[in-house]
């Protein structure tokens, strides 16, 4: 059994320092690695990055991440990503990495994701430059994800995004802004895989639980949705023995 | 339509719409998960926040850009539990 915590938009900053510690303090007893999806700053400031780096460094499980929104907003990426790293936390972004969790090599693919809605409601590449390129952008970003999540040779895979694959997680926020919470086009890079679970976050008023159209468990663990520090997922022995039939690719450790 | 003093600003879908852009682009808040609602002469905001520090921003803020509003907060900051149960994903 594999034991995944996970939490999003933690949104640190000094005042939050220490907000998360006594729950993680117990963290390695009861879960075998920590999945962020996100948005873990409020403006994505590297003094904001050195919070999240003392808040969820040196815990004891590794430490995997995607960036969101947030997290780009001051365009500092390139420090907020080196402060992380730093940390010993693994930043993702169109590629992947495998963690050994007793044997069973668990692989993580992650990305930002971006929004544009789902099926039938969803923006379209077509008409004015800006309209192309925010389509774009998102077709560019699940198309990365969905070889990081084929190419990953490993026993168990976890899609890890910040914008939300289904619009099922998004109940509770108004159906106007589904297009900015999330797009079609993850779900379906994570469909083109056998993903056993993808989590994200984002949507701070949506609900937990959701399917992609190919049957793939949705979570969003936005902090002010799970309401805990972290949620803990533990993917059972049978869904490790129907993934690891379906593995292709060569590659492991973090690919850029 | 106010008639007692013209430089108050109305109550209207513009300002619900001025709230929510004044709390997210605001360089000390960026806060996206506020949700504003309008009630006669009240602007009532509701949602979780990640620290008491950053509710009391929001609400120092939102008076000072509608004085003559009366705001109610009902705010939140987000619980950190750690977990009492898993979930099992068979
Ligand atoms: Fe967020
Ligand atoms: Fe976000």
């Amino acid at each position: 059994m594999i034991r995944i915590a996970a939490v999003g938009d933690v949104h640190m900053d000094e005042d939050v320092l220490g907000r998360y510690r006594p729950a993680l303090e117990h963290l390695p007893d009861r879960a075998d690695v920590l999945l962020l999806a996100g948005d873990l700053t409020r403006h994505g400031t590297e003094s904001e990055a050195r919070c999240v780096a003392a808040e969820f460094g040196g815990l004891g499980v590794p430490v995997v991440t995607v960036l969101g929104n947030h997290d780009h907003h001051c365009d500092q990426v390139p420090q907020v990503v080196k402060v992380l790293s730093d940390a010993g936390i693994t930043v993702l972004e169109g590629n992947s990495t495998v963690i050994d969790v007793g044997g069973v090599r668990l692989g993580v693919a992650g990305a930002k994701g971006f929004g544009g809605g789902f099926a039938g409601r969803c923006a379209s590449e077509f008409g004015e430059p800006e309209m192309k390129a925010f389509v774009r952008t998102t077709g560019a970003i699940a198309e990365r994800l969905g070889t990081a999540l084929r190419e990953l040779d490993c026993d168990v895979r976890v899609a890890l995004t910040h914008y939300s694959p289904v619009p099922d997680t998004l109940a509770g926020e108004p159906l106007e802004i589904y297009p900015f919470l999330g797009s079609y086009l993850l779900g379906e890079a994570i469909d083109s895989a056998p993903t056993a679970l993808a989590l994200h976050g984002h949507a701070h008023l949506g609900s937990e639980r959701g399917t992609t159209p190919g049957g793939v468990r949705v979570r969003n663990v936005a902090h002010p949705v799970i309401k805990q520090a972290y949620s803990v997922f533990h993917l059972s022995e049978t869904e490790l023995a129907g993934s690891s039939t379906q593995v292709s690719g060569a590659a492991s450790g973090v690919h850029q | 339509m106010s008639d007692d003093n013209a430089t108050v600003k109305p109550l209207d879908e513009y300002a619900e719409a001025a709230v929510q852009r004044l709390l997210t682009e605001h360089a000390q808040v960026a806060e996206q998960g506020i949700t504003v609602v309008r009630r006669d002469h009240t602007l009532l905001l509701r949602g979780e926040v990640a620290s008491p520090q950053r509710r009391d921003e929001i609400l120092r803020l939102v008076t000072e850009h509608f004085p003559d509003v009366t705001i109610a907060c009902d705010i939140g900051v987000t619980r950190a539990p750690e977990p009492s149960e898993v979930e099992e994903l068979p």
